[in-house]
């Protein structure tokens, strides 16, 4: 193991995530922008679990899923997101079959072609409009829980590190819900329960992966707090120290929905695994970007502004310097400002050189006031 | 030390595995949501008159009824003017039907006698000898009215006689047949749980004057029920009117006490101790089980439908998505797996079979949770919850990931491995437990705060959650500690870092 890949394993790669900060915010926001022009503009495709439907029912002697599959789709009602339920009664067997809205020439179609398939009267054949089975009230509840989620876990937050990383993890969990629904607004994918419970656990995971960074930033902050470090230096050597696991994390979660995504949905041909699949690989991908491109230079950006990491608001230590940081929580004198400089350029023979000219860090004193 | 790390370690393995077996050997398979398994499909007509508002009201309450029997995700929509009732899984269908196929009239008479079903030919005479025990001790705070607890004797299926007060009189079963309980202007004898018989007069009040606020409370090792009351002409004052009646004792209500009864049935009988209810709410306390006072809180909470239904039909319906979903969810998710474990082994080596191990536990423990919960709280999952558990396996991963970077921190940093395995645990776990924790608050507000399958999604957040931080406290801990000890791991490449020699113990 040598070379880039090897640095990266050893967790000892100096990107200058914080001095190219506004590359990702800038990304953000032009998805961002996107997304509220295209839900102003085409809004969400709600599926019928949110917005009701039409319901046929049918006495199902002779008649199977597969005719009324292929009646539905004659009709050019897609038959992929219809729901086909095969109901047991006293009276017989009949086959229930739900739809989205459709106009009232459409469900008549579909009547009479259902009656004739089935071989009996028009009449037989039930139609009735139907509600919304993911009704308001289960959207006005599940929003107001949110809401009071996203309050409590500031709180936690605030008093487990600090409140500016409650605002920086709240914003960063925002814009991954925000842009995920983008997605689907902008691609026009029906909107199902299922895809709302995926975005919610994108909200946890992406949350999670916050709480790790932010761990190790809270971590470095302490260690750092005697050297006038900036914290734009902090946060990039946390997040240099945490990439690796931010990377593997993120394989570890992404591979099982892939696995569902291609294996499940495609070859195995079950389509209900798709979208579901599709939202979480979205939200998964956003969720780890956004731990690392959104919270923490936000972070930064609020933490730079205290008068005890201002004078240094400017210093930026990249390559050799920064590994110099990482390992001996010291900085040179040496200041390259701004997001001017290459990491990539430092070689690493001369990390090493610097490192082992350097003294060994001083047991400190206690700290006078 | 190493002996705790080896109880702990083989306590672990011992528990789960044999809460597993338990399970399977009990028979418990967890069952399926209706998308994959299908279920039991209810179709409710509403009679009389009503309005396209009340049935909403009612959907409403039907959906926290059907809710609050445990986690399971109905499905309920309103079809035309009928509300159908979708419920997953078979196993807990009968108790299911019965809460929903309960017309969910309640009123509240005042109890004219009250006496048991006796086994014997000659009945108990109410009235004349009273088996009813008011020497309960005092009900708690003010307020409260007492539930009377019965002599309890078994119901009968011998004919039985009540006898009122007439000499003649005809036999319970025919005053059963020949009255129609539900009629809230009749006299009615009505019988309660466990054998106990009441003659009831016509209904002072119905379940309407209660706000849809009900819960069961616990008081000095004592469960009661409290539930508000609407305020003004629409609830206290009807209230108030029979509840003076009765603390007066007059001849409507000689017993003191009222009746709650749903569709006919004596829920709970208690015994009124003050004439008016100032506080806008009513307290319900005495000798209930816990069981018993949170399904009279259920009952009094969701007791106000404003529709009367009868069950139209009752039929099994199939799944939506059937076997070919779940089998390609499945499929899908064990090659996920098998992709993530050759991945760590490439990265992580030797300590892959840990996290195999782990996963492994883990696994088997939210087997058994969700099997025991299907067979209980007739749980069912769905197929966005078959995804959700595939999905946590990145999750559960994480704690491994974050453990073992801070160990090659420290291999790298040049500890030795007995010493980098427990400061690295130390931090990895302040971290894994802050992360951890923000999880199982988001799964617990959702949990409390909502319906339906988002309620189906915090209870397996939280339960995932939990058992992250079990496994990795009770299982990844005393296994890597143990490893770092054992002379195995000495001289081998462990994490990109040959693993100094060292002496062992």
């Amino acid at each position: 193991m040598s070379g880039g890949i090897g640095r990266l394993y050893r967790g000892e790669t100096t990107f200058n995530f914080f001095g190219r900060r506004w590359w990702g915010f800038g990304i953000s926001i032009a998805l961002m922008v996107i997304t509220v022009l295209s839900l102003f503009t085409r809004g969400l495709n709600l599926g019928m679990d949110f917005e009701g439907g039409v319901a046929w029912e049918v006495p199902a002697q002779s008649l199977t899923i597969e005719d009324a599959q292929a009646v539905l789709d004659a009709n050019g009602v897609s038959s992929a997101d219809a729901k086909i339920q095969v109901l047991e009664g006293s009276d017989g067997s009949r086959i229930r079959i739900q739809v989205g809205a459709e106009s009232e020439a459409v469900t008549t179609a579909v009547q009479s072609a259902l009656a004739e398939k089935a071989s009996v009267q028009t009449d037989d054949v039930s139609v009735a409009l139907v509600s919304s089975s993911w009704g308001r009230s289960i959207t006005e509840k599940a929003v107001r829980a949110l809401l009071v989620f996203f309050f409590v876990v500031s709180l936690y937050i605030s008093w487990r590190f600090e409140w500016k990383m409650a605002i920086s993890a709240i914003a960063a969990m925002a814009h991954d819900v925000l842009i995920s629904v983008g997605v689907y607004s902008v691609l026009g994918l029906s909107v199902t329960p299922a895809t709302v419970i995926a975005f919610l656990t994108i909200l946890g995971f992406s949350l999670y992966d916050t709480i790790v960074v932010f761990d190790k930033v809270h971590d470095n902050t302490k260690r750092f707090s005697a050297s006038r470090v900036s914290y734009g230096d902090i946060t990039n050597v946390s997040m240099n120290q945490v990439l690796m696991r931010s990377i593997n994390t993120s394989l570890a979660a992404v591979l099982p929905v892939l696995s569902l995504l291609i294996l499940g949905s495609w070859i195995l041909g079950a389509v209900a695994l798709q979208e579901f699949a599709l939202a979480l690989l979205v939200g998964m991908l956003l969720g780890a970007y956004s731990s690392i491109y959104i919270a923490t230079p936000l972070l930064g950006i609020l933490k730079t502004r205290e008068t005890k990491f201002k004078p240094m608001a400017n210093e930026l230590h990249l390559g050799a310097e920064m590994e110099r940081i990482a390992s001996s929580g010291k900085k040179t004198n040496r200041v390259i400002s701004g997001d001017a400089g290459n990491a990539e350029s430092v070689t690493r023979e001369a990390a090493t050189v610097a490192a082992a000219l350097s003294h060994p860090p001083r047991p400190r004193k206690k700290q006078r006031r | 030390m190493v002996r705790r790390l080896v109880v702990s370690l083989v306590g672990v393995v011992v528990v789960v595995f044999g809460l597993l077996i338990g399970n399977v050997v009990a028979g418990n398979v967890p069952s399926l949501g209706l998308d994959l398994q299908g279920g039991a499909s209810v179709t409710l007509q509403p009679e009389g008159t009503y309005d396209a508002k009340a049935l909403d009201v009612a959907l409403t309450i039907i959906r926290s009824r059907v809710d609050s029997i445990g986690v399971s995700e109905p499905e309920i929509i309103r079809q035309g003017d009928t509300v159908v009732v979708n419920l997953p899984g078979v196993e807990d269908q009968q108790r299911a039907l019965d809460i929903i196929g309960r017309q969910g009239q309640l009123l509240l008479r005042p109890v004219l006698q009250a006496g048991t079903v006796n086994t014997g030919a000659d009945t108990t005479l109410p009235g004349a000898t009273t088996v009813v025990d008011s020497t309960l001790p005092a009900a708690s705070g003010p307020g409260s009215s007492r539930r009377v607890s019965a002599t309890t004797v078994p119901p009968t299926s011998s004919p039985t006689t009540i006898a009122a007060t007439a000499d003649s009189a005809p036999s319970l079963a025919e005053i059963l047949a020949n009255q129609d309980a539900n009629d809230p202007n009749a006299t009615v004898v009505l019988l309660g749980k466990n054998g106990d018989v009441y003659s009831a007069g016509p209904a002072g009040a119905s379940g309407l004057v209660f706000s849809n606020d009900a819960s069961a409370e616990i008081n000095n090792g004592t469960w009661s029920v409290v539930v508000g009351l609407l305020k003004g002409s629409a609830g206290e004052d009807i209230w108030n009117a029979l509840s003076t009646r009765c603390f007066n004792k007059d001849e409507t209500c000689p017993t003191g006490q009222i009746a709650i009864v749903l569709d006919g049935e004596v829920i709970s009988a208690p015994v009124v101790q003050q004439a008016v209810f100032t506080g806008g709410t009513v307290q319900i306390s005495g000798s209930f089980t816990e069981a018993e006072a949170r399904d009279l809180a259920k009952i009094l909470e969701f007791g106000a439908v404003p529709v009367k239904f009868s069950v139209a039909t009752v039929q099994t319906v199939s799944p939506t998505l059937g076997k070919d979903s779940l089998r390609a969810a499945v499929i899908s998710g064990l090659v996920g797996v098998l992709l993530v474990m050759l991945f760590f082994f490439f990265y992580y080596r030797l300590l892959t079979i840990v996290v195999i191990s782990g996963l492994a536990i883990s696994g088997s423990l939210l087997w058994s949770v969700i099997s025991y919960l299907s067979k209980t709280n007739g749980l069912a999952l769905t197929l966005s919850g078959v995804a959700g558990i595939v999905v946590s396996i990145g999750v559960t991963v994480d704690s491994y990931v974050v453990f073992f970077e801070r160990l090659k921190d420290e291999l790298v940093s040049g500890k030795t491995m007995r010493g980098a395995a427990q400061r690295s645990f130390t931090s990895a776990w302040r971290t894994i437990l802050a992360a951890d924790t923000v999880s199982f608050i988001g799964a617990i507000i959702l949990w409390q705060l909502t319906v339906g399958s988002v309620r189906g999604f915090a209870f397996f957040l939280g339960l995932s959650t939990l058992i992250d931080v079990f496994v990795a406290y009770l299982f990844t801990r005393p296994a890597i500690l143990l490893l770092a000890r054992s002379k195995f791991m000495a001289g081998r490449n462990v994490l990109g870092v040959v693993v100094p020699k060292e002496v062992t113990i």
